[in-house]
C-alpha cells in the first residue's frame, strides 16, 4: 500500500505491532494519551464525547454515555471495567489481532477509561481458544507494574488499580455483556435479565462497564491526538476507523482497518483483491452473522453504523462474509443458524427450541428432504420468535433467516420435495 | 504409445535371430545402475518434471501431468450441493480394492458403521491385476529384518523406516489372516506354502496362487465384504472431501452415477484407498492399471492440506505386453522372471540380470530399444523378447502349471508361448509415493486416513514385487482399527468445502489456470453415453491434456 493509503493507519499500524513489549510501545506513541489523561482526568469523557467514539463490538452505542453511567456511580465501592475479548462469532477475527499484536494499546485504553470513570478493577476477558492473545495479555499486564502509571492512577482513584486477565468459557454466548459477568463470577454464562443494568449492578453487584477490545484500543489515540483528529479519521459523517474482518469468496481475506464509512465495494475490491475467480457478488453476511443480509445493490453502502442501518442491516462487529454466485445461501444460513442453535444457552425456551427447530428445518430443506410445509413453518418462526429471548441471540438468528428468505426465496423452494 | 524411437531390428529379423534352446550367461553390466537410471528411466526425463507451486508440497518436484491435476480446480461449487442428501456413518472407505476392503472389514468387525464407496464396482481395482504374489518372511532362514533390509535397499533408502518395519513385521500375520478369510495359496506336497524369490530380494519370500494371486485375494475379500455389515456403494465416485472448521476431514461429497446426484457423507473417519495413477499414462506410457486408477485420492487429500511425498517416482513394470497394440501395457508377472525366464534383445542377446530391482530392469529394456537393439513391429511397437520358450525347454510344463493366466494371454494374442517369445516393454505400473502417513495410515489431516497405493513412504523410490499386496492388507487392517477407535469421537458439526476457497486463492495468486478440473475420476478416453454428461461430473466441459 502507498504511504497515502488509508489502510491500517491507527490500530493496526504495521510499525506499532510490538506484542508484549511495553518499552517499544512507550517509545513509540504509547503513554502520551495516558499522560494527557492523568494531567486532566476530568477532560477524558468530554473528549471521548466530542470524538463520538462508538461501541465497536457491534452495538454502535456512544461510548461516553455508557462511561458516564458508571462514572456517576459512587466511588466508595469497587468498580469494574471488562474488556470484552470473547470474540467467537463466525467471520469475526479482529480482537485477536489487537490483543496479541498490540496488547499495550488495549491496556492503555483501559487505564484511561478506568481513570475517567473511577474504575479500579480492570478485567481482560479473553476467549481461551485465542491462546496467542491470552498469553500476550498475561505477559503485557505485568509489564505495567514496573511503571509509575499504576501508582499515579491509583493515587487519583484513591484506591489501587488492579488488572486481571481472565479466560472466558470460550462459548459464543459468553460474549454477551451480562453473560460475561456470570462467567467471570465463575458461573455458566447465562445472560442476565435487565434491569438492573451492569452500570448499576454488574460484576459481583458492583457498577461495571463493559467495552469491546476495539473500542478501548481507540481511547489512547483519542487522548493523544484529540477529538478532532479522531473525527477526521472517518469518511463523511463517520468518525474514526473500523477494523473489518473480511472473509468468504474474496481473493485476500483478512482484517483491514479502514476509515469508518469506507464503501463496501472499496473494501472488497481495493483491499480484498476483488471477488475470487471474478465471480459476481451474491450477498454479504455482516457483523456476526446475525444481521440482515446485504445484496449487490448495497455495494455502495458506506460501512458505518448509520449508513448500514439505513439499509436495514447492521455493521455489527465489522465482519463481512462475502458470498459469490456459486455459493448456496440455504447452506450458509443453515450453517449459521445451527451455530446459533448450538450456542444458545438454553435458558429461554423460545430460543432453545426455536433455534434448534429452525436449524432442523433448514437442514432438511438443504438436504433435499424438506417440504412446502417445512418452509412455511420456517417462515412462521421468523414472525413469532423475535423478541422472545433475554439476549439478542434469537433475534439475530431470526433476522438472518428472515432476510435470506426475503432475498433468496427461490433457493429455498428449489430443493423442496414435491 | 512407446516413447522409443522405432529404430531397431524388425520383428521378422529378430525372430530369425532368436534361439530358445540355449543357456545364456549373465551379461556384464555396461553401465552403473545409477547411470542407467539417470539416462533411461522415465522418472528422470527432464521435460516431464515440474515444480509444485501451491499446497503443502510447494517447491517440490513432481511429474508434470500429476502437477497439473494437483493444481486443478474443483469440480464443484457450494451451490451444487443444494438439496444434496446427507448420510451419516462412522467410517467412509473410498475405494473398492484390497486396501479398502481390508480396512472396511476390520473397522466393521470392531463395531463401526462403515460405508465403502467405489467409483466402479467392488473389486474393480489394481489388486486383481497383481499376479506375482505377496511378500512375507515365513521361511526358515528368512526374517522380517531381511525383508526390511531388502525393501529399504530396493527403494534406494528413500522409504520411511518406521512404515517399512511395520510392513515387514506384519507379513506373516497377514498371510495367516488371508488364509483365515479363505484365500488359497500354492502349496507343496506337504501342504506348506510355496515361495519364490522376487527381483531385488535376498530370500524366497513370495507367497502366491498361480499367477493371479491378487485376483484370488480380491475374490475372498469381496465375498467377505458382501457378507459383512459393510454398506457398499458402487458407481459412486468421490468428487471432493469435506472439511470442518478445525481443518479436519469431516466426510466426502460423492456423485451417484446411477441417481445422477450428489450425496454428502458425514464420517468421523474417511479412509482413502483410491489406488494409483496408471490411467494418467505418464510420459505416454501404456499401463497395467485398471480403468479407475486416475490419482483421485492424491488430488482430494492435497486440497485438504495433506502433504505428499516422492511425487516424481513411479514404477514402470519391466514386462508389459508390447504387441498387439490393443493389449499394450497388460501386465506379465514378474514370477515368470523369478522362475528363470530371460529377457533378450533383437539380436537374441541377454542384456541384463532379470532379477534386479524393477527400475533397473525397466531402464535396461528402454536402453536396448533406444539404442537400436530392440525389436520393432510393423505398427511401430518396440520391445524386447520375454523368452518363454527357453523356460519351457529348461522346465517343461512349468508355464502351463504355474502361469495359466500368462498362457491365456498368449492365446489372446494368438501366440503359443512355449514356442514363440513374447514382445514386452515396460508399462506404467505403480505410484511409489503418495500421501504422507504414519504407521496407522493417519495423515496430517485429522480424520483422514490413507492406505494402499495412494499412501506414500513405504516403497521409497522403487517398490519390490509382492510388497504392494502386503501393504494393502497390513496397512488396511491398521487403518480399519484406528478408524474404528475414532468412532468414539464427537462428530464434527461442519460439512464444508471452504478449503476450496483457499485452493482457488492459491491458484489465482500463483497465476495458475483454473481451466483444469480434478479429480480426473475417469480416463479422458472413457466413452460414456451422452446422458451421463450431467452436472455431477461436468464431463466434456474442460480438458485435461
Amino acid at each position: 500500500m502507498s504511504q497515502n493509503s488509508p489502510l491500517n493507519q491507527v490500530l493496526l499500524h504495521p510499525d506499532r505491532r510490538f506484542g508484549a513489549d511495553l518499552d517499544a510501545w512507550l517509545i513509540d506513541v504509547g503513554g502520551d494519551g495516558l499522560d494527557n489523561a492523568i494531567t486532566n482526568p476530568e477532560l477524558i469523557i468530554p473528549t471521548i464525547r466530542d470524538a463520538k467514539l462508538l461501541g465497536l463490538g457491534g452495538s454502535g452505542f456512544p461510548a461516553h454515555i455508557k462511561w458516564e453511567f458508571v462514572a456517576n456511580e459512587s466511588n466508595d465501592q469497587d468498580k469494574y471495567l471488562i474488556c470484552n475479548g470473547n470474540e467467537d462469532e463466525p467471520g469475526t477475527f479482529k480482537d485477536r489481532v489487537l490483543l496479541q499484536e498490540t496488547p499495550h494499546q488495549v491496556i492503555e485504553g483501559a487505564m484511561i477509561t478506568a481513570l475517567a470513570t473511577g474504575i479500579n478493577q480492570i478485567v481482560f476477558y479473553i476467549n481461551p481458544h485465542l491462546t496467542g492473545s491470552l498469553e500476550a495479555m498475561k505477559e503485557a499486564v505485568n509489564q505495567w507494574d514496573e511503571t509509575q502509571y499504576i501508582n499515579q492512577i491509583s493515587k487519583i482513584l484513591g484506591r489501587p488499580l488492579e488488572f486481571y486477565v481472565v479466560a472466558s468459557s470460550g462459548l459464543y454466548i459468553g460474549g454477551e455483556e451480562t453473560a460475561a459477568l456470570e462467567s467471570i463470577e465463575g458461573k455458566f454464562p447465562f445472560p442476565r435479565g435487565k434491569p438492573p443494568y451492569p452500570a448499576q449492578s454488574g460484576l459481583f453487584g458492583s457498577p461495571t462497564l463493559i467495552n469491546n477490545t476495539e473500542t478501548l484500543s481507540n481511547v489512547s489515540h483519542i487522548l493523544r491526538n484529540g477529538a478532532e483528529w479522531f473525527a477526521n479519521q472517518g469518511e463523511g459523517e463517520a468518525n474514526g476507523t473500523k477494523i473489518f474482518s473480511l472473509s468468504g469468496d474474496v481473493l485476500h481475506p483478512g482484517a483491514y482497518e479502514l476509515p469508518m464509512g469506507t464503501p463496501l465495494t472499496e473494501l472488497i475490491h481495493n483491499y480484498g483483491g476483488g471477488m475470487l475467480l471474478d465471480r459476481k457478488l451474491k450477498a454479504v453476511f455482516t457483523g456476526g452473522p446475525s444481521n440482515t443480509i446485504l445484496t449487490p445493490k448495497d455495494l455502495d453502502v458506506p460501512l458505518d453504523f448509520n449508513s448500514v442501518q439505513e439499509r436495514r442491516s447492521s455493521l455489527g462487529t465489522g465482519a463481512m462474509i462475502v458470498i459469490s454466485e456459486g455459493t448456496g445461501i440455504v447452506r450458509r444460513v443453515t450453517e449459521y443458524v445451527s451455530f446459533f442453535a448450538n450456542s444458545s444457552c438454553g435458558q429461554c425456551p423460545s430460543c432453545k427450541t426455536g433455534t434448534y427447530y429452525a436449524s432442523q428445518l433448514l437442514s432438511r430443506i438443504d438436504s433435499g428432504a424438506g417440504t412446502r410445509a417445512d418452509l412455511d413453518t420456517l417462515i412462521n418462526l421468523t414472525r413469532i420468535l423475535p423478541g422472545s429471548g433475554r439476549c439478542h441471540l434469537l433475534d439475530g438468528a431470526m433476522k438472518l433467516l428472515d432476510s435470506s428468505l426475503y432475498h433468496f426465496m427461490e433457493e429455498y423452494e428449489q430443493p423442496l420435495k414435491l | 504409445m512407446n516413447k522409443t524411437t522405432p529404430n531397431g531390428i524388425s520383428y521378422r529379423e529378430a525372430l530369425d535371430n532368436y534361439q530358445a534352446n540355449r543357456e545364456l550367461p549373465l551379461p556384464e553390466p555396461a553401465l552403473e545402475n545409477r547411470q542407467l537410471l539417470n539416462h533411461f528411466h522415465p522418472d528422470y526425463i527432464e521435460e516431464s518434471r515440474a515444480t509444485l507451486q501451491i499446497g503443502p508440497n510447494k517447491g517440490d518436484p513432481c511429474h508434470k501431468q500429476l502437477a497439473q491435476l494437483l493444481q486443478s480446480d474443483s469440480r464443484i461449487n457450494e451451490a451444487d450441493l443444494a438439496g444434496a442428501a446427507t448420510v451419516k456413518t462412522d467410517v467412509l472407505v473410498i475405494g473398492g480394492g484390497g486396501a479398502g476392503c481390508a480396512a472396511a472389514l476390520i473397522a466393521q468387525q470392531q463395531g463401526a458403521k462403515v460405508i465403502l464407496a467405489t467409483k466402479l464396482r467392488l473389486g474393480d481395482s489394481n489388486t486383481i491385476m497383481a499376479e506375482g504374489g505377496i511378500q512375507a518372511s515365513i521361511n526358515k532362514g528368512d526374517s522380517p529384518q531381511t525383508h526390511f533390509d531388502d525393501t529399504l535397499k530396493a527403494g534406494h533408502h528413500h522409504s520411511d523406516p518406521n512404515l517399512v518395519a511395520k510392513l515387514a513385521l506384519d507379513g506373516p500375520d497377514v498371510i495367516r489372516w488371508l488364509i483365515q478369510q479363505g484365500m488359497q495359496f500354492d502349496l507343496d506336497e506337504f501342504g506348506d506354502l510355496l515361495t519364490r524369490r522376487a527381483g531385488g530380494t535376498s530370500a524366497e519370500r513370495i507367497c502366491f496362487y498361480r499367477d493371479y494371486t491378487g485376483l484370488e485375494m480380491m475374490r475372498v475379500l469381496r465375498e467377505a465384504v458382501y457378507n459383512s455389515g459393510v454398506e457398499v456403494w458402487n458407481y459412486s465416485p468421490t468428487v471432493e472431501l469435506l472439511s470442518d472448521d478445525m481443518g479436519g476431514c469431516s466426510g466426502a461429497v460423492l456423485s451417484s452415477l446411477k441417481d445422477r446426484k450428489y450425496i454428502q457423507v458425514s464420517a468421523k473417519t474417511v479412509i482413502l484407498a483410491t489406488g494409483g495413477i496408471g490411467r494418467m499414462h505418464l510420459n505416454t506410457f501404456p499401463t497395467s492399471n485398471h480403468f479407475g486408477a486416475t490419482g483421485d485420492g492424491l488430488v482430494l487429500a492435497y486440497r485438504l492440506g495433506a502433504a505428499l511425498r516422492d511425487l516424481d517416482s513411479f514404477q514402470y513394470h519391466p514386462t508389459g505386453l508390447a504387441h498387439p497394440y490393443h493389449l499394450a501395457g497388460t501386465l506379465i508377472t514378474e514370477g515368470v522372471r523369478s522362475n528363470g525366464t530371460y529377457l533378450l534383445n533383437g539380436k537374441g542377446e541377454r542384456f541384463t540380470d532379470e532379477l534386479q530391482a524393477r527400475d533397473i530392469v525397466a531402464a535396461s529394456i528402454i536402453r536396448e530399444c533406444q539404442e537400436g537393439r530392440g525389436i520393432v513391429t510393423e505398427d511401430h511397437q518396440a520391445g524386447v523378447w520375454l523368452d518363454t520358450p527357453g523356460l519351457e525347454l529348461r522346465h517343461p510344463g512349468l508355464l502351463q502349471q504355474k502361469f495359466p493366466k500368462l498362457m491365456h494371454l498368449g492365446k489372446k494374442t494368438g501366440t503359443d508361448l512355449t514356442q514363440k517369445p513374447m514382445l514386452i516393454y515396460p508399462t506404467l505400473h505403480y505410484q511409489n509415493g503418495g500421501v504422507v502417513i504414519n504407521e496407522n495410515g493417519e495423515t496430517s489431516i485429522p480424520g483422514l486416513v490413507c492406505v494402499g497405493e495412494v499412501a506414500g513412504g513405504i516403497h521409497g523410490k522403487n517398490r519390490l514385487m509382492g510388497n504392494a499386496l502386503l501393504e494393502i492388507i497390513s496397512f488396511g487392517r491398521r487403518a480399519g482399527l484406528v478408524a474404528a477407535e475414532r468412532r468414539k469421537n464427537k462428530r464434527s458439526s461442519q460439512l464444508s468445502i471452504e478449503h476450496l476457497n483457499q485452493l482457488r486463492r492459491e491458484l489465482t495468486h500463483s497465476n495458475l489456470s483454473l481451466d483444469c478440473e480434478g479429480p480426473l475420476l475417469f480416463p479422458e478416453y472413457a466413452k460414456f453415453d451422452l446422458d451421463s454428461d450431467y452436472i455431477g461430473l461436468h464431463r466434456n466441459r474442460r480438458s485435461h491434456s
